[in-house]
């Protein structure tokens, strides 16, 4: 037991050391994506109103060129446009856009930014890229079992399994247990 | 011999990234690829999809259209723009397995995917309409509906997008 345990020891302490930043991404991002029915947790979303003198609602080819001059925008500036119905044209840039009434002037400038770091973190949280990082995910879900297993042969005695810690991983078994027969009896 | 024991581990999680994986293969410069892209030779025209789309259910097709509308939420939709004004398609993928981003709005995108039709009941019926009168600034009245719609979709499998 004296072996296994120290065997334990080395795995936790290297495997810890190994898995701090990953960890840390899968945290933070973790918090972010639980609350994605609050906020987007990945963009930064901006709709600015604004108004330019009305082109009127003639052929697209007609008024398009008048829009992007009165939103004093280049072509080059532009990814493309389209008209979404007779008095509404889309102007689309590389990172928002607008959304023009041709026949009020009324528009809306939106911008969708990715968050700094945050959008990286999800990314690799949520595995969008797949490809590599499955790899580098599922290894590192591997590490998180063997912390999970190894971690309570570290102590002994009333701290240990058969006291205190033991206590404490019922908790922590017992609590998913009871949410998931919870949630199935009220589906 | 624990330092190498850690040297291994952190090999290991390196190594999986260096692997070749199945995700976005970036074809060429400007294009991304969604999901499993697109292998059907030929594309249906939007126009012609919406102007008889019956006819297109259950079958595996490719369409081809500017992106004009994404999903904010999760980018698990896309409207593509049709050959024809105003028209546009919906390309819907399972949520998380393809995500859209913003940016893809403006891009030609070629999607594949299986055509599918779904029949709304009455009272959903009533709800799309009433919100399509919502955002047309057009005013609603429920009893003016009196037959379930049926909406129409693309089931996509993967898409290709190439920035314009």
């Amino acid at each position: 037991m004296q072996r296994v345990r120290k065997v334990c020891w080395t795995l936790h302490r290297e495997i810890g050391f190994l898995v701090v930043g990953l960890t840390i991404v899968y945290a933070v991002s973790g918090i972010a994506v639980n609350h994605a029915h609050h906020w987007d947790a990945n963009y930064e979303r901006v709709a600015e109103p604004l108004a330019i003198e009305p082109v009127g609602a003639g052929p697209t080819a007609e008024v398009e060129p008048l829009v992007l001059e009165r939103l004093g925008l280049r072509r080059d500036q532009v990814k493309t446009t389209w008209r979404a119905s007779p008095e509404v044209l889309q102007v689309f840039q590389e990172s928002g856009g607008y959304e023009v009434n041709l026949v009020t002037g009324q528009a809306v400038h939106r911008l969708a930014r990715p968050r700094p770091v945050l959008f990286d973190l999800n990314f690799m949280h949520l595995n969008n890229g797949k490809g590599p990082w499955t790899v580098v995910a599922d290894v590192y879900a591997g590490l998180l079992i063997v912390l999970a297993l190894t971690g309570p042969l570290l102590v002994r005695g009333r701290k240990g399994l058969a006291g205190r810690g033991g206590v404490m991983m019922g908790l922590g078994v017992v609590l998913p247990i009871i949410y998931a027969v919870v949630m199935r009896l009220a589906r | 011999m624990r330092f190498l024991a850690s040297l291994v581990l952190a090999s290991t999680l390196l190594a999986g990234a260096a692997l070749a994986g199945d995700g976005p293969a970036l074809t060429g410069k400007s294009l991304k690829t969604y999901g499993k892209g697109v292998a059907a030779s030929d594309t249906v025209r939007v126009s012609a999809l919406l102007a008889n789309p019956d006819k297109w259910v259950g079958k595996t097709i490719r369409v081809q259209g500017k992106a004009v509308g994404v999903c904010e939420h999760r980018g698990c939709w896309i409207n593509l723009a049709s050959d024809v004004e105003g028209q546009t398609l919906r390309v819907k993928v399972t949520d998380g397995e393809i995500v859209f981003p913003p940016e893809i709005l403006g891009d030609m995108v070629t999607a594949e995917g299986v055509w599918t039709a779904n029949k709304l009941d009455m009272e959903t019926t009533k709800m799309v309409c009433e919100a399509e009168a919502k955002k047309s600034g057009k005013k609603f009245n429920a009893d003016e509906v009196t037959s379930c719609m049926t909406t129409y979709q693309l089931t996509g499998t993967g898409a290709v997008a190439a920035k314009n």
